[in-house]
């Protein structure tokens, strides 16, 4: 009776030694494929209609329907370059949902882990929680591997990710940014879109224009830390002038060989007034 | 498809379409607002439930102490602020069961949260979320959310229909904001310091009768919860009713 | 965001105190989310009368004009300056004449009365409804804001050196909540003989 039950049965010999009454049961208590990468990614509601995206757009994009209900807070300049020394991130701290300023206080630059940093511009809680995500993601990788993730692997996690999502209204504008030891000193930028492009040098977000404008005109490849970081905190600067949606307060990081190192976080407000006067700058404004 | 429409005027009726729109969500009105003090947090709250120009109710309380010193309150449509915390709720009883009863830290739940408004990031939940207690080391902390996740913790917050009415009172009055030493001419800052619990409660009170005073969505009473390492006392205030 | 009343971005607001009014107005121009000028002001004057225009800024500029023209014509028929009940009274209903196509500003005049020494503020709706408040009116981009912070921080018959603080505070604080306002601010205290204007230092971003 017994064999000719297991002959009807088709479960693989390690389903059946391992004692799982199928291959999902065994598959969901080992890590084992592609398919588990998306694992940590919990089951995500959809409307029940025919199409999700048009009822997504119609009552969240508010350039689309000004009076939609749910406001996604939105604007941002970040910034990443490498040089010389390694790589500096710089990103502004606002949030605004239409013209009302929601927050002034905002981290937009998300500790992966301790070599990897990644930018947030677009949805706030697109980039907050896939990036969160992707670092369990590294962290998976790293206890199989026993090595760390290279940032080309990251970045294409995630971009793997956006691109699976691509046209269900995910918005964002990211720059992973690390460093190996194969690789040294890297930038992806990832979008919703499912781009994903490596470089030295990216501005990402509705004040990116002013910010490439002030870094283009002043960047060296063997710029000195400090004259790196000075750099990347006043072109966010720039833009946090000129860019309504863009402000609060300037974040700034270095990743180096050893990892990345916070710089500080500098309030516009005094910001503004103390570079005007060292620099003998921003002369359209008077006091 | 189309259909026969009548006005009030007989010689107006007119074939036009139709338009439908899956429009499964409301606005309730009401205003919340956390506070983050040194030793402890508040949440506040106005009890007015609206729709339109209707008022559904005087009292509908909708800050909860949801056990482990947490206060929660989702403000907007209250169909899904309801369901939300009933899931936040069942979500600190599985917590439990499966933990020894251990206690949910603040940033732990904050986390949950997070997860479960992501969790509908295509068929979101229609909040804004704020929650508040302490952290582990015992300082007040609040933490606010977006109608899908993304959160941040914060001395104080408010949200809902009157927010941009209380939020720039707040920044001058809590934070301190565009105030400078008297004698200084502009040159140094009030530093932040925190407030005791009276003088929190008063600002909240001011805070919310200016919002009730400009605000048809806002207004009836004022329930304030606050969370110390005692655990949680709540006080409730008259707002006006007109 | 093609809403032409927040397509330049700015408010206004002004404050009634003990013998004196105050009016102030911010200083950013944009155009969407780009700063253009920081040196737009929008608080004009007609002999003692203070007009402050929100909105639209070719309408800003145009309505500026046309009062301009306006209260020069009164005063060449009255031969004396057009006090500010008057002037309220001229604004709405040249508001009112362009109902069906109006200016997209939100006007607030104060003044004081030169016969009974009364001070006087009133704020419009775009087509010419007039706001006569007893304690402040505010318009513009920030007017939630703005509500929020008066109805809290004012109270009657302040002197002008408290008015000043108050009003200054009410609009750097409701500004710094809205991304298209701010830049600069500019505040007119006013007294029965004496006008002073002071410009604030804001936030530049």
């Amino acid at each position: 009776m017994q064999a000719i039950a297991e002959r009807y049965s088709n479960q693989s010999a390690l389903v059946k030694e391992l004692q799982y009454d199928n291959e999902e049961g065994l598959s969901n208590d080992f890590v084992n494929g592609r398919s588990q990468f998306s694992h940590l990614a919990p089951h995500i509601a959809l409307p029940p209609i025919s199409t999700p995206q048009e009822f997504l757009r119609a009552h969240t994009d508010d350039s689309q329907n000004p009076d939609c209900k749910i406001k996604i807070a939105h604007g941002t300049t970040t910034l990443a370059f490498r040089f010389q020394g390694g790589i500096v991130v710089a990103v502004d701290s606002r949030a605004t949902a239409g013209s009302w300023i929601a927050s002034q206080t905002v981290k937009k630059v998300i500790e992966i882990n301790p070599f990897l940093l990644g930018t947030l511009a677009g949805g706030a809680a697109d980039c907050q929680y896939w990036e969160t995500w992707l670092g369990a993601q590294c962290r998976l990788h790293e206890l199989k591997e026993k090595e760390r993730i290279s940032v080309a692997a990251a970045s294409k996690i995630l971009s793997n990710l956006t691109y699976q999502y691509k046209g269900a209204g995910l918005s964002m504008g990211t720059m992973i940014c690390g460093y190996t030891k194969k690789e040294g000193p890297t930038i992806y930028y990832v979008d919703s879109d499912g781009s994903r492009l490596k470089g030295d040098l990216f501005c990402v977000g509705s004040g990116q224009t002013f910010a490439y404008g002030v870094l283009d005109s002043n960047y060296r490849w063997d710029l000195t830390v400090e004259e790196a970081l000075y750099l990347g905190k006043r072109s966010i600067l720039a833009a946090a002038h000129r860019d309504a949606y863009s402000g609060g307060s300037v974040n700034l990081y270095h990743v180096t060989e050893s990892g990345w190192v916070f710089h500080g976080n500098f309030d516009v407000d005094t910001l503004f007034w103390e570079i005007k006067a060292k620099e003998g700058s921003f002369n359209n404004v008077v006091g | 498809m189309a259909s026969t429409v009548a006005s009030e005027y007989s010689n107006e009726v007119k074939n036009v379409p139709i338009e439908h729109q899956f429009n499964p969500y409301s606005d309730n009105g009401g205003t919340i607002l956390g506070i983050a003090g040194e030793d402890f947090a508040v949440i506040a709250g106005d009890t007015r439930n609206t729709t339109d120009y209707s008022i559904n109710s005087r009292y509908q309380p909708k800050v909860f102490d949801c056990g482990d010193n947490i206060l929660f309150s989702a403000n907007g449509f209250s169909a899904d602020g309801d369901a939300l915390v009933k899931r936040f709720q069942n979500s600190l009883k599985w917590y439990h069961f499966d933990h020894n009863d251990k206690k949910l830290s603040l940033k732990s739940a904050a986390r949950n949260i997070q997860h479960l408004l992501y969790g509908k990031r295509f068929f979101p939940y229609y909040v804004h979320t704020i929650i508040a207690g302490l952290d582990e080391e015992g300082k007040g902390a609040v933490f606010s959310f977006d109608p899908v996740g993304s959160y941040e913790r914060s001395q104080c917050i408010a949200g809902g229909a009157g927010a941009s009415i209380i939020m720039p009172f707040l920044d001058n009055q809590v934070d301190f904001k565009n105030q400078y030493v008297p004698g200084s001419h502009g040159t140094e800052r009030r530093k932040a310091q925190y407030l005791t619990v009276d003088e929190v409660i008063k600002l909240v009170r001011d805070a919310f009768t200016s919002a009730t005073e400009r605000h048809i969505h806002v207004g009836d009473g004022l329930e304030i919860l606050i969370a110390t390492k005692d655990g949680v006392r709540t006080e409730y205030f008259p707002l006006k009713r007109d | 965001m093609s809403d032409p009343s927040s397509i330049n971005g700015g408010v206004v607001v002004a404050m009634v105190g003990k013998d004196c009014v105050a009016i102030a107005c911010d200083l950013r121009l944009g155009s969407q989310s780009l700063g253009v000028a920081n040196n737009f002001e929008k608080i004009f004057h007609y002999g003692h009368v203070f007009l402050g225009l929100s909105g639209l800024a070719t309408d800003v500029t145009t309505l500026s004009e046309v009062f301009r023209y306006k209260t020069n014509l009164y005063k060449l028929k009255e031969e004396r300056h057009i006090e500010p009940e008057t002037f309220t009274q001229l604004v709405s209903s040249t508001l009112y004449e362009k109902r069906f196509g109006p200016y997209f500003t939100g006007p607030v005049v104060a003044g004081i009365n030169s016969k009974t020494g009364k001070p006087y503020i009133a704020g419009f709706d775009l087509i010419g409804c007039i706001d006569e408040a007893k304690d402040f009116v505010v318009s513009g981009t920030a007017s939630d804001q703005l509500f929020g912070m008066c109805e809290s921080l004012y109270e009657p018959g302040l002197e002008p050196e408290d008015l000043f603080e108050t009003i200054s505070q009410a609009l750097l604080n409701a500004v710094d909540r809205d991304a298209i306002s701010g830049w600069g601010a500019a505040v007119y205290i006013i007294t029965k003989d004496k006008v002073v204007k002071r410009y604030l230092k804001t936030r530049q971003d």
